[in-house]
């Protein structure tokens, strides 16, 4: 017994190309909202003579705002029906497969970023795939970003997943 | 080190544990030493089996609106009670997966302290949390090596609940070796 699959083709389709580009500014304010957010009152953040006494230019942007750095807006009108944008994953539907969840991330980063460094993150599908776990069926969706600053200098690359389920 | 444009110019101050001004109006924090006070760790310092100190934390619904906004998430399964139960089938709004990683990431970056770095950090979802829960984020050191005079040190690292890991995970840390500044 064969079941349809959980991907459309036209979506299967989009593995190995470019999802997402976006161009962003970082910004120190969005980021210390950010680590209040999170509770991270790190003085890298937030204290530009702490962090230049330990060899930055300035405050530092935490590490794993990065990804924030450079999302877009999207008209309320546009969100999907649970209120997710999808801007930043290229918008890959999965009528079947519904409920998303953020699977996993893997980063590695090179160098700091500095308040108004411009980044821009250019993401590809790496691959899309349909597998069987504890509580059914679900979509293993992963994409591969890099992130570069206004000097063509990586910063920081990455691996992200999300799981798609019916 | 001379272009700054947009901080206030300041004196250079030597390398010592930064004294936060009283005045500040600082959000409460866990009762654990910063990262501005605590002594900086070295990799001389650590081993095979050293553990990070345990960050807990109890998410409430207040934190969680505010990474939803410092994050640009509408996702409704963090903020709609209705939708998380009835189209979604949870208990309850979940905590958001990137603030689960970003807690665990803090209870590294608070590790290694202002000279040490992150350079690799890797996890999985898997597990949901709900607000209320405490939650515990930590690591064990696997391996650690000299690399271009700075001790390269990897972790594994997890966000628990209790017994349950809600996201098991890897980070790779720098460290400055002592006396090597």
């Amino acid at each position: 017994m064969t079941e349809v699959s959980l991907i459309p083709a036209e979506v299967a389709a989009r593995v190995g190309t470019e999802a997402a580009r976006a161009v962003g500014e970082v910004n120190r304010r969005d980021w210390q909202r950010w680590a209040v957010s999170v509770g991270d009152h790190n003085p890298l953040w937030f204290d530009a003579d702490h962090a230049r006494a330990h060899g930055y230019d300035d405050v530092v942007c935490p590490p794993l705002f990065l990804q924030y750095a450079v999302l877009g807006v999207t008209p309320l009108g546009d969100l999907r029906a649970d209120g997710s944008s999808g801007a930043a994953s290229g918008n890959l539907q999965f009528p079947d497969a519904p409920k998303r969840m953020a699977g996993g991330e893997s980063t590695t980063f090179h160098r700091p970023a500095y308040h108004r460094d411009e980044l821009t993150m250019v993401r590809t599908v790496e691959s899309i795939v349909e597998k069987q776990g504890r509580s059914g069926r679900f979509v293993l969706v992963t994409w591969r970003t890099t992130y570069t600053n206004q000097r063509d200098e990586l910063v920081a690359e990455a691996t992200t997943s999300m799981i798609a389920r019916p | 080190m001379t272009e700054h444009p947009l901080v206030e110019p300041a004196p250079v101050v030597e390398p010592a544990p930064v004294v936060e001004p009283a005045e500040t109006p600082t959000p409460v924090v866990e009762p654990a030493e910063t990262p501005a006070t605590a002594p900086q760790v070295f990799f001389e310092d650590v081993a095979v089996g050293t553990e990070l100190p345990p960050l807990t934390v109890v998410v409430d619904e207040t934190q969680m609106f505010f990474f939803s906004a410092a994050t640009y998430n509408g996702h409704r399964i963090h903020y709609d009670k209705e939708w998380a139960r009835d189209k979604e089938g949870y208990d309850d709004v979940l905590v958001q997966g990137p603030l689960q990683a970003a807690l665990l990431a803090r209870a590294v970056t608070d590790w290694v302290g202002a000279d040490g770095r992150l350079v690799t950090f890797s996890v999985q979802n898997r597990a949901t949390a709900l607000p209320g829960q405490e939650l515990v984020f930590g690591g064990t050191v696997t391996a650690a090596r000299v690399e271009d005079d700075r001790g390269m040190v990897e972790l594994e690292i997890a966000g628990r609940r209790g017994e349950t890991v809600l996201m098991p995970g890897t980070a790779t840390v720098s460290l400055p070796l002592r006396g090597a500044r």
